[in-house]
Parts: structure tokens; C-alpha cells; sequence
């Protein structure tokens, strides 16, 4: 019996070491739009330095999260995150790291990959509930942005952007890699500066994208050189 | 042996009974000599709680807007889980749709679904008709918070899935569970293959007939292929449908449609993707006479099929060996008592 007991202690010693091995890694979601403001959903903003635009609905996946360091990968983990900006703590994703441990860049995607998309009904954030997924045709979308500007021609000056498509030539999904320079802290802000985005959607020509296409493989491709690492003081 | 051994095997033999039996139960059956099915049983694997529950969101018009239309308004089971009698389908407030609403059978072994393919999972498939402004016209959130409030469906999805939070994937996966045991492989045909039963002579020259000109893309033992084929119909100038290149953007997919199974192909009229001829004779007055050559017409048509009128009516002899009666009136595929 004593033997056992032996065996039970080694095993609960070594259970709360890889407990206090554990740190935690926040990464925490921010949306500038310009002089220094962040995104709050239906209050207008100026936009482009004269336009005015109220965003209605933002969401995006962010999935496939890795840390490398020095080119090495340390870490990674398979969940899907939607993030979604009427939902302030879906603005946050919880890793779980081992403590102490040294990366200098992050990766993650900007949507759903092609075996996902042809995976069946699945649960969680990826949820057909959810309202990102197309019913007519199968498929995620990666990102969603509807909204009202001024330059949109059409009753209502309204627009919708639901970009996604997981199969090639419209393939949507966006690789995003980032340096991340920074002493070990326990957060990461991740900007998606909407200042720079918004620059390039083709407000005044097309305002609605509901299917895939070049043009939504274009629009997500400018979406994900869109994301920074942000350092609050700085910025 | 001890009496306490013999009782332990005994409790032994029991428990490996009853494990059998309940995999008898549930265990979906792939027909003899029929291929391996395409759906993936690991992520949503059969049981008796979860059918039931399909079954019954299948025949429950909750699922539409106005909660008039169920799955089984278009998809009757007398008649293959087709529209008897419709060319085009139609769904809430009197609205027709632009597609004859396809027969339901042998579903665990198809990967695209719709006349264009536009689905490409079983467990999706459900999202579009309920979705669609011409069908149900509802959004799955919308029938999730009305399945949340009945108590029939709390407790059936707490008996499917031991929750009864009622999450879109429960309730599609549920839907799929449903429409996987609907399987049709009971036919004259298939008793004649199993050697319990013969042909009638007329019946054997139409099996030749249909080795010859059909078996290509309506293959045996499905009688599909599921594969995306022009046959040279005439496009409708008011619907003018180009199939499976509004899906895939891919010219030469220009007025492809999914290949339908010939089984119970007796009782599935209207045919074609828009419903447009109502006797198999009129189908095989098309193959020999009306078939139009463009670009991406299947290869198998460019030659011209010639068939007597003695022949076409041996042809049509032999598709009738495909009506399978078990499954057109099998108690468990009806509306749930």
C-alpha cells in the first residue's frame, strides 16, 4: 500500500508543477479608427477625412494561433474564435502557456480553413447559429461588416460585406503573421486598424458581397495586412 | 467453475448481449455489394434517440416562418420524399420556387447535395430550404428559440444528447440522422440480384438496355453517380437555370445538374431540375430525340441513342424493378405517431 501511495504523491506533485508551469497569454482584440478612437458599433465616425460612416455589425474568425520563436514553433492551439464586436469579451482569447516561455512572432488566420468549411454542422463558435454561415451555398464567413456611409449610392447608403469562400480560386482565408517585439507580459493588443481598411472597400461601386468572390478574396487580403500588433502608449 | 465465477460469466454474457443488441439497433447497414457510404458515422453516430428527434423536426412545420411547411410539404414519402405532381416547389405564402424539389433516398452516400451541388455536407443541407424566402423563409436561430420553448423538444434533445440547451449543431446532426436511415435497397431489382426473384423476359431485354445507354451515369447499384452531367435539355428562357456553374464559376460546368438515383423513379415524377416532363416516356423521347448539343454536353450523349418504341417500353419495364415498396412505405420513414 505504501508503494501506491508513493505513486499517488509523485503524480500530485507533478500535476501542481505543470499547474505552476502554466502562465497565461491574453490576447486582446482592438478596432482604432483614427485618431486614436476605437470602434463603437452604431455611433457614426468620420471617416476617410470627410465621409461619415456608422458600422452596424463587425465579426470575424480568428483560428489556427501559433508562437514562434526564432522561427521555431512554441506553441500552438486548434480553437476558433469568433470575435465579435457587439460581444465585448469576445474581444479577448485566453492561451495557455508554459511559463516563461520566449516567442517573437504570433500567426493565426483570418477565417475558417477548406476541411472545416466541408466538416458537417459543427458546435461552439462555429455554430451555424452563429449567422456565419451561408445557408444557400455551404460555407464560414471569415469576416462580416455592415454598415451605413454617406458614399454608398443605394437607398439607405447602406452596405454589407460578408466575405468568405473556402474554395480555390476564391479562397478567402488570410494567413497573419506578426513580429512581436515586447517584454514578457501576461497581454497582447492586436489592432485591426480599421482606419486603414475601410480605405479600401469599394463603398461607392459595391456595396453588398454576400457570396464568394475575386473581389472577396481581395477585400479579406486587405483585412488581414490590416492587423497590427499595438502598443497602447505608443499608438 | 465456482458459483460466483459461473455468475460472473453469466452477468458477463448478458452485458454482451445487450452491448450487441443495442448496436444492432443502431448501426446504420450498408447494403450488400454497395459501396462504402461518403457520410462520416464518427462525427454523428446513429442512435435510436437521435432519429426520432429528426423524425420529428422532419414533419414539424415550426421549421418555417409561419410555421405552415414542413420538410415532408415537399418531401412526401409515398413518392420517394419528393413534390408529387410538381414541377416546382413551393413553400410559404403561395411562393414557387425555380427547382423540382429532388427525391430523398440513400443520402449517406452523396457529398454534394441540391441540383447545382451548392451543399456540400449532409449536415448543412437542411439550412438552405429552411432559410430560403421561396421555401421556409425562417432563420435556424428563430427555430431554435421556438424549439426552446416546447417541452417536447427539451426532452428529446435531452434524450438524444443527454442536454437540452437545443444548439443549431444538435438540431442539424438530428435532421441527418433522420435522413441517413432513409435507405431504398429493396427493390424487385435488388431481390433479383440477391437471386430471390427473376427478371420477366421483357424486364431482362430492358436490364441489357440500360447497361447499354444508362449505366454510365445512373450506376448500380445506386443508379447514380452523383456526379454533374449536361443531358441537352432545352434551357428555359424564364428560369434559365445554369446549374452548376452559378456554384462553381466554372464555364465548363455551364448547365450541369447533379445526377439523380433511378430508383423509385416510378413514383418520383415530375423529372428533371425543373420538372418539366411528366412520363419517363417523355424522358426517353429526350434522350433519343431532343438532346442539344453544346459545349458541355455530357460525352455520352454526343452520339445519338436510338431505341425503338418496343424497346423504350422494355427500358421503362426495368426502371419499374426499381420501386422499392419497403421504403415508400416503411411505417418509420411516415409521419411520427
Amino acid at each position: 500500500m505504501a508503494r501506491y501511495l508513493h505513486i499517488v504523491a509523485i503524480l500530485f506533485f507533478s500535476l501542481s508543477l505543470t499547474a505552476q508551469n502554466k502562465g497565461g497569454l491574453k490576447l486582446h482584440f482592438v478596432h482604432p479608427t483614427g485618431d486614436g478612437k476605437m470602434l463603437q458599433l452604431d455611433s457614426g465616425f468620420v471617416f476617410n477625412q470627410k465621409d461619415s460612416m456608422v458600422i452596424h455589425s463587425l465579426r470575424y474568425y480568428i483560428s489556427d494561433i501559433k508562437l514562434f520563436q526564432n522561427n521555431l514553433e512554441v506553441y500552438s492551439e486548434n480553437g476558433y474564435h469568433l470575435i465579435d464586436l457587439s460581444d465585448a469579451s469576445s474581444l479577448n482569447i485566453a492561451l495557455e502557456l508554459i511559463k516563461g516561455i520566449q516567442f517573437d512572432e504570433i500567426s493565426f488566420n483570418l477565417g475558417i480553413d477548406s476541411a472545416t468549411n466541408t466538416a458537417g454542422a459543427l458546435g461552439g463558435a462555429l455554430d451555424p447559429s452563429k449567422g456565419m454561415y451561408w445557408s444557400w451555398q455551404s460555407g464560414y464567413i471569415n469576416l462580416k461588416l455592415e454598415g451605413k456611409c454617406n458614399v454608398c449610392p443605394q437607398f439607405g447608403h447602406q452596405f454589407q460585406y460578408h466575405l468568405g469562400g473556402y474554395l480555390y480560386p476564391n479562397l478567402a482565408i488570410q494567413n497573419i503573421r506578426l513580429k512581436v517585439n515586447r517584454k514578457l507580459g501576461s497581454e497582447l493588443n492586436i489592432a485591426f486598424d480599421l482606419e486603414q481598411w475601410l480605405l479600401q472597400l469599394p463603398f461607392s461601386v459595391q456595396q453588398h458581397i454576400m457570396s464568394p468572390s475575386k473581389n472577396a478574396v481581395q477585400i479579406s487580403n486587405a483585412a488581414a495586412k490590416a492587423f497590427k500588433v499595438w502598443d497602447a502608449n505608443k499608438n | 467453475m465456482g458459483r460466483q465465477q459461473k455468475l460472473s460469466f453469466a452477468m458477463l454474457f448478458c452485458i454482451l448481449i445487450s452491448v450487441l443488441a443495442f448496436i444492432k439497433t443502431d448501426e446504420f447497414t450498408v447494403p450488400k455489394n454497395w459501396p462504402a457510404p461518403a457520410y462520416n458515422f464518427k462525427n454523428n453516430p446513429l442512435n435510436a434517440a437521435g432519429i426520432a428527434l429528426g423524425r420529428q423536426l422532419f414533419y414539424d412545420p415550426l421549421l418555417s416562418k409561419d410555421n405552415s411547411i414542413s420538410c415532408a410539404s415537399c418531401h412526401l414519402q409515398y413518392t420517394a420524399f419528393t413534390h408529387v405532381d410538381h414541377a416546382l416547389s413551393h413553400g410559404i405564402n403561395d411562393s414557387i420556387g425555380t427547382r423540382n424539389a429532388p427525391a430523398l433516398m440513400n443520402l449517406a452516400w452523396q457529398s454534394h447535395f441540391m441540383w447545382d451541388g451548392a451543399i456540400n455536407h449532409l449536415d448543412v443541407q437542411a439550412l438552405a430550404p429552411i432559410s430560403h424566402p421561396s421555401e421556409m423563409g425562417e432563420t435556424l436561430n428563430n427555430v431554435l428559440e421556438k424549439l426552446r420553448t416546447k417541452q417536447k423538444y427539451r426532452t428529446l434533445f435531452f434524450k438524444a444528447y443527454h442536454d437540452s440547451s437545443i444548439t443549431g449543431e444538435q438540431t442539424l446532426k438530428a435532421i441527418s440522422q433522420f435522413m441517413l436511415t432513409l435507405v431504398s435497397a429493396n427493390a424487385k431489382y435488388d431481390s433479383v440480384q440477391r437471386q430471390q426473384s427473376h427478371f420477366t423476359a421483357q424486364e431482362k431485354r430492358g436490364y441489357q438496355l440500360f447497361k447499354t445507354f444508362c449505366n454510365t451515369c445512373h450506376t448500380e447499384p445506386i443508379f447514380s453517380t452523383y456526379e454533374f452531367a449536361n443531358i441537352g435539355l432545352p434551357v428555359s428562357k424564364t428560369l434559365n437555370d445554369s446549374g452548376r456553374l452559378r456554384i462553381t464559376q466554372k464555364a465548363n460546368d455551364a448547365f450541369k445538374f447533379k445526377i439523380p438515383s433511378l430508383r423509385n423513379v416510378e413514383f418520383s415524377y415530375p423529372y428533371m431540375h425543373d420538372g418539366r416532363f411528366k412520363k419517363l416516356s417523355d424522358v426517353l423521347n429526350h434522350y433519343t430525340t431532343g438532346v442539344q448539343h453544346t459545349e458541355t454536353l455530357a460525352p455520352q450523349l454526343e452520339k445519338p441513342i436510338i431505341l425503338s418504341s418496343n424497346e423504350k417500353v422494355d427500358l421503362i419495364a426495368f426502371l419499374m424493378t426499381l420501386t422499392d415498396k419497403h421504403y415508400l412505405f416503411n411505417p418509420q420513414f411516415g409521419y411520427p405517431k
